[in-house]
C-alpha cells in the first residue's frame, strides 16, 4: 500500500482520487469498532436527541419545526435523494466503466476519467447553484447534481477493479472455452466487486452529506432544519437537524460498509 | 459576463484573495496539527486503528452539518469557517502521515539509531522526510477539499468566493444570477488548480534529493 501511496498524484483532481484509492485499497476487513460500535453510538446519540426533544421546551417556532411528522418528512426526502441518486450512478458508472475496459474502448479511458475528474474539482455547490438557474429548481436538478458528483468514484473504480483482475486469470477462462461475455460475468466482475463497492460507499457517503445542500434549491432533505435554524436563529432547530444529518451519514456509511462485506465473494476471503 | 468581471474586479480580487488565504491558513494549520499527531500515533501503535476510525467518521459528516454544530460555538462568520476547514483538512493529512511514517523502513531507523541520532534527531532527520511526499499527497486532497468547504462556508458568511454563488442563489431570475453563480464556482476552480500547481512546486523543492522522482 505505502508503495501505492508514495507517488505524488499527477493532476490536481488525481490528489482526490488518490485519497479515493487509499481508501478502497484497505483490504483489511473493517474493525469491530466501526462494524458495531459506529451504529450503536449513533443511536445513543439519537436516542439522546430524541429524549431532549421530547422534553425540552420550545417555543411555538420550534415546535412546528421539530414537529415529528415533518421530521420524518424531511428524513424520507433525504434517504430518497441519496438512494435515487446512488442508482442512476450505478446504472450509469458501472456499465461505463465495463464499457471502457473492453478492448475497443479502452483507450478512452484515461480521457473520460480525467474529464469526471476535472468536474470533481468544481466545488459542489457552484454546480448545485449553476443547475439550478439553467433548469430550475427541484427535486430532479438536485438528482442531476448529485450524480455527477457522485459518479468520479464508481467509474474510476470499476476501471480500476476490472483492470486489477489478474490477466492469467481471464486468459484461463477463455481457455476453458469460456465467451467473453461469461469470462466477464463470472470471473472479471466478481473479482473486481471489491474494489466497485468501495467506490459505490465512497459514492453514497458523497451524495448523503452533499443532498444536505438540496434544501438550497427546494429538494428537501435534513438540510432545510440547517438553513432554517441560521435563518431564524433557533438553535435548537440547527444543531437537531446537524444531529440528524450527521447520524444518517454515519449510518448510510455504516450500510455502504456492511453491504461491502456482504457482497464480497468467498472466494476473496 | 466579462462586463460583469471588470465591473466587479476589485470585489471578486478581494474575495478571491480571501478564498485563498483562508484555504492555505487553514491547511496550514491543519499540516502541522495532523504531522503532530500523526508522530503520536505512530509512536502509540494501539491508537493506529483509532485514528483511522476518527478519520474515516470525520470525513462522512456532512461539511455543513458541522458548519451548523460549530455557529452556536463560534458565531456566524469567519471563525466558524476557520475551524471547520481546518477540521476537514486535518483527516486527510493524518491518514497520509500516519501511512507515510508507518511506511519507513525499520533498517533505515535502526541505522540512524546506531550513527547516534537522538528519536528527535531521527524523527525529524530521517522518518518526516522519507514520509514526506506521502504527507503532501494529503496535504493536496485537502487543499481541494477545503476549496469547496470554504465556498459553502460563505452561507454562514465566511470569506472567500462562495459569496458570489450565494448572490447568485438568491437572485435567481435577476440578469447577473448566472454570471455571480458562474464567476464564483470558475474562481473555486482556478484558485484550486493555482494552489495545486504551488503545492507540486512546494513538493519538488521540499522533498529530500535522495527520494525525489
Amino acid at each position: 500500500m505505502s508503495v501505492l501511496d508514495t507517488k505524488p498524484p499527477a493532476g490536481i483532481a488525481d490528489a482526490k482520487a488518490a485519497a479515493a484509492s487509499l481508501a478502497s485499497s484497505q483490504h483489511r476487513r473493517p474493525s469491530l469498532g466501526l462494524m458495531i460500535g459506529q451504529p450503536l453510538s449513533v443511536v445513543v446519540v439519537l436516542a439522546a436527541w430524541a429524549i431532549w426533544r421530547s422534553q425540552a421546551e420550545l417555543d411555538s417556532i420550534e415546535q412546528r419545526q421539530l414537529d415529528w411528522g415533518l421530521l420524518g418528512r424531511l428524513t424520507v426526502e433525504h434517504l430518497k435523494l441519496t438512494v435515487v441518486a446512488t442508482v442512476i450512478v450505478l446504472a450509469v458508472a458501472v456499465p461505463l466503466g465495463i464499457a471502457l475496459t473492453r478492448p475497443r474502448l479502452r483507450r478512452a479511458a484515461p480521457i473520460v476519467v480525467a474529464v469526471a475528474n476535472a468536474g470533481q474539482a468544481a466545488p459542489v455547490i457552484g454546480l448545485i447553484v449553476l443547475l439550478a438557474i439553467w433548469l430550475g429548481f427541484g427535486f430532479w436538478t438536485a438528482i442531476l447534481a448529485l450524480c455527477l458528483y457522485a459518479i468520479l468514484p464508481v467509474l474510476r473504480n470499476t476501471i480500476v477493479g476490472l483492470q486489477g483482475v489478474d490477466r492469467t486469470l481471464v486468459e484461463a477462462g477463455r481457455g476453458m472455452g469460456m465467451s467473453n461475455r461469461s469470462v466477464l460475468g463470472r470471473i472479471e466482475l466478481p473479482l473486481a466487486v471489491p474494489v466497485i463497492m468501495a467506490g459505490i460507499r465512497t459514492a453514497l457517503v458523497l451524495v448523503v452529506g452533499t443532498a444536505t445542500l438540496a434544501t438550497f434549491i427546494d429538494a428537501g432533505g435534513l438540510g432545510s432544519l440547517i438553513t432554517t435554524g441560521i435563518r431564524l436563529l433557533r438553535y435548537p432547530v440547527l444543531i437537531s437537524g446537524a444531529i440528524l444529518v450527521a447520524a444518517l451519514a454515519l449510518l448510510i456509511d455504516w450500510a455502504g460498509r456492511v453491504l461491502e462485506e456482504i457482497t464480497r465473494p468467498r472466494g476473496l476471503g | 459576463m466579462w462586463d460583469y468581471i471588470t465591473e466587479r474586479h476589485a470585489q471578486l480580487l478581494y474575495q478571491s484573495y480571501q478564498h485563498l488565504s483562508l484555504v492555505i491558513q487553514c491547511v496550514l494549520l491543519a499540516t502541522v496539527l495532523a504531522v503532530a499527531l500523526a508522530v503520536f500515533v505512530h509512536r502509540n501503535p494501539r491508537v493506529v486503528a483509532l485514528a483511522g476510525g476518527v478519520s474515516a467518521i470525520g470525513l462522512t459528516i456532512p461539511s455543513f452539518a458541522l458548519l451548523g454544530l460549530l455557529i452556536p460555538i463560534a458565531g456566524i462568520g469567519t471563525a466558524t469557517s476557520v475551524i471547520a476547514v481546518t477540521f476537514y483538512a486535518t483527516l486527510p493529512i493524518l491518514r497520509n502521515a500516519v501511512v507515510g511514517l508507518a511506511g519507513v523502513d525499520n533498517s533505515l531507523i535502526e541505522s540512524a539509531r546506531g550513527m547516534g541520532m537522538g528519536a528527535i534527531r531521527t524523527l525529524l532527520r530521517i522518518e518526516l522526510p522519507l514520509a514526506w511526499p506521502v504527507i503532501l499527497a494529503g496535504v493536496r486532497v485537502s487543499a481541494q477539499m477545503s476549496m469547496g468547504i470554504a465556498a459553502i462556508a460563505a452561507y454562514v458568511l465566511g470569506p472567500g468566493l462562495g459569496s458570489f454563488i450565494f448572490t447568485g442563489l438568491t437572485q435567481i431570475g435577476g440578469a447577473n444570477a448566472l454570471n455571480s453563480a458562474l464567476v464564483g464556482t470558475l474562481g473555486v476552480v482556478l484558485l484550486a488548480l493555482v494552489l495545486d500547481a504551488l503545492l507540486l512546486l512546494a513538493g519538488r523543492l521540499t522533498t529530500s534529493r535522495g527520494i525525489r522522482a
